[in-house]
């Protein structure tokens, strides 16, 4: 057992609150799950060396600090550092019927909802999600009413900024027939320890437009998934983003469990030397006539390392499923490691699926072409590059997200040397 | 403008230009025919720089410049120009961006000074106007999901922008029906202002309807076989490649 988790089973085992009697199963699963090793297959290429023998550290004072500012983003803004809200959620001035608040601040019926929610929609139970389960102190409650178009983004915002342990939650519903856009973000380059999830319960003909960009880098270690629950005819259009830092790892895991849903997803990954970025996808498609279309790629740089594990579950009952995952991934310098593995798993006989997976470096006739337009060579590299993860950038549907985005990968890419 | 002497090249150690001599001067188009496999694209390719074709022997010279000596890019910065027979697909990077980029590095290059977002989008927005493609693909990535009579309008409108000195036009009549053949003929011979020299790579006759040329050449076997004036454009189109002998009689049967 590592040094760290003992440590974290210890002060999980004292916190009471209303979510005691659900965090007290998930001890008792984690207690049991040990430690990962290298052969354990979610883990294989991702090591934890740099957790293992950590020591819990908690946040004695977190200084005061603003979410990163996007020009026209018009949001409802939420805020943790170093794993504490330091926002009051009484002055977001909600439309009528949208909850958004501190668990702490919950009435019963409130704290109920959240109970019976609490760790249904995250299917997989590695370590670090029971972790959460158990130590997520602060978290936040978004509820959206049945049938409520909510007009402005949510968007919650994770800092670290010094070395603690932190360990943040989002349990969202989103009624019937309402839409959402919500935004999770964190950033921060502080040796640290965090873990970061989020559940969400999509109703029937409900619409969740979702964001998560994992931008931490350097020292932090970030640990963190995004989980979501697909009610009749639903949809949902989210997009990753990912940075590497020391340990970076991501889930996001659809489930399928009404007719007819339909869930989009767009990822991106950025890799600078040295960095590590393991991303986890996971779509199980439980009832029929669902449609997926997972489309990730990554770039990496010299001496980094990406992950890439994306899989569809048909069980057998997801009769006339739609279901693409493609992952595609360019190397720049022959000292970058890619590991990708997609996996369809499919029970039912009437489906329609595919999946690929690509390692490339630069596709020389492109090269050719821009050349011959007289851009320099070191330029065309960095438009080809870009341009192939710009081409999912440019999905975005929130403009300003989009736009605030785009410069800053830019930017990322621009350090980052072709081999 | 450019002239080319004794010019051999091969592709994976198999020899496809075997002697090749041509001389261009400013303001002149020259159309170079000939039967598949003579080695037409592989001027072009040759010229432009491409990686895999090996020039083993012979001097190109533009404008008294050693074009051999250059890389890819700086033969495009000196004012060569290829439209492709074929033009790639780069999703992800838009029309805009690309030639936006394209323009200033060559601008750059030749000491003048670099347009402003503003400028270059007035002139882009005249080029598709000329060669009839709608704006919105200038948002559109290079050459996705266009057409081949719309890439190969696209092809021109770069040409238009960059004002090459030299431009080789390799087979942009292919696949185009009669309209969009008048609007790339329309968008070469708004170029032609008695400086700026052409290349004109075709297989048929009907391009040369559009585009006067003041040579013909028949490329064969890697070499020019025969050269003259319009007349043997409609020589070619009237008996086709006979008078080279049976056996591109056949190879074009």
């Amino acid at each position: 057992m590592s040094q760290w988790l003992t440590e974290v089973i210890e002060s999980a085992s004292a916190t009471s609150d209303f979510l005691a009697p659900v965090r007290k199963k998930a001890l008792s699963s984690l207690e049991q799950a040990g430690w990962p090793g290298r052969r354990n297959e979610a883990w294989r290429f991702t090591p934890l060396t740099s957790v293992e023998k950590r020591t819990v550290k908690a946040a004695a004072e977190v200084p005061a600090q603003d979410a990163p500012a996007i020009d026209g983003l018009s949001a409802y803004e939420l805020i943790f550092v170093d794993g504490q809200l330091t926002s009051d959620t009484a002055q977001l001035d909600l439309p009528a019927g949208v909850t958004v608040a501190a668990f702490d601040k919950l009435d019963a019926t409130q704290q109920d909802a959240v109970s019976s929610l609490y760790g249904q929609v995250k299917p997989q139970r590695h370590v670090f999600g029971l972790v959460n389960d158990v130590a997520s102190a602060q978290g936040i409650f978004i509820d959206i009413a049945p049938g409520i178009k909510l007009d402005k983004v949510i968007r919650v915002t994770n800092l670290v900024t010094q070395d603690v342990d932190a360990h943040t939650r989002v349990v969202a519903r989103i009624g019937e027939g309402a839409s959402a856009r919500i935004f999770e973000h964190a950033e921060g380059q502080a040796s640290s320890m965090s873990t970061a999830f989020a559940e969400y319960a999509i109703g029937d003909n409900a619409h969740l437009e979702h964001y998560r960009f994992a931008m931490m880098t350097g020292a932090a270690k970030q640990v963190g998934g995004s989980h979501f629950k697909l009610g009749n005819a639903s949809t949902l259009n989210s997009t990753v983003v990912g940075y590497g830092s020391e340990l970076s790892r991501l889930d996001v895991d659809i489930i399928h469990a009404g007719e007819y849903a339909d869930a989009k997803m767009n990822a991106v990954y950025l890799l600078a030397e040295g960095e590590l970025f393991d991303l986890h996808s996971n779509i199980e498609h439980t009832m029929p006539n669902g449609t997926t279309e997972e489309n990730a790629r990554g770039i990496v740089g010299d001496r980094a390392r990406a992950v890439f594990n994306g899989r569809i579950h048909i069980h057998r009952d997801a009769q006339k499923t739609l279901a693409e995952l493609n992952n595609r991934n360019l190397l720049l310098s022959r000292r970058g490691l890619i590991n990708t593995k997609p996996e369809l798993e499919i029970y039912a006989d009437d489906v329609k699926c595919a999946h690929g997976a690509t390692v490339a470096e630069i596709d020389d006739e492109a090269l050719f072409y821009l050349l011959t337009r007289g851009i320099p060579r070191s330029k065309a590299l960095v438009m080809l590059n870009f341009g192939f993860i710009q081409e999912l950038v440019n999905q975005i549907p929130e403009t300003s997200i989009r736009d605030w985005l785009l410069p800053k990968l830019s930017e990322r890419f621009a350090t980052m040397e072709v081999k | 403008m450019l002239k080319i002497k004794n010019l051999h090249a091969s592709v994976e150690d198999k020899a496809i230009i075997k002697g090749l001599d041509l001389e261009i001067n400013p303001g002149e188009v020259h159309a170079i025919m000939g039967p598949n496999g003579a080695g037409k694209s592989t001027l072009g390719y040759v010229l432009s720089g491409r990686d895999g074709y090996e020039v083993s022997e012979g001097q190109v010279e533009l404008e008294g410049n050693d074009l051999l000596d250059m890389e890819v890019e700086e033969r495009a910065q000196a004012g060569l120009f290829l439209a492709f027979q074929y033009p790639v697909e780069i999703p992800g990077v838009s029309n805009m961006e690309f030639m936006k980029e394209s323009v200033n590095a060559i601008r750059e290059q030749q000491g003048e000074e670099l347009l402003t977002a503003a400028d270059f989008l007035k002139k882009a927005k005249a080029a598709c106007k000329q060669v009839q493609l709608p704006l919105d693909f200038l948002k559109r990535g290079v050459n996705e999901g266009f057409s081949g009579g719309e890439k190969k309008r696209n092809e021109i409108m770069q040409m238009i922008l960059l004002e090459p000195k030299l431009a080789i036009l390799d087979e942009s009549d292919s696949g185009l029906d009669v309209d969009a053949l008048q609007v790339v003929a329309d968008g070469v011979n708004s170029q032609r202002d008695g400086k700026r020299s052409f290349i004109v790579v075709t297989h048929y006759q009907r391009l040369l309807d559009y585009i006067k040329p003041d040579f013909v050449h028949i490329l064969a076997d890697g070499k020019i076989v025969k050269s003259g004036d319009a007349s043997l454009a409609m020589e070619v189109e009237k008996s086709g490649y006979s008078f080279l002998g049976k056996k591109y009689e056949e190879a074009e049967a």
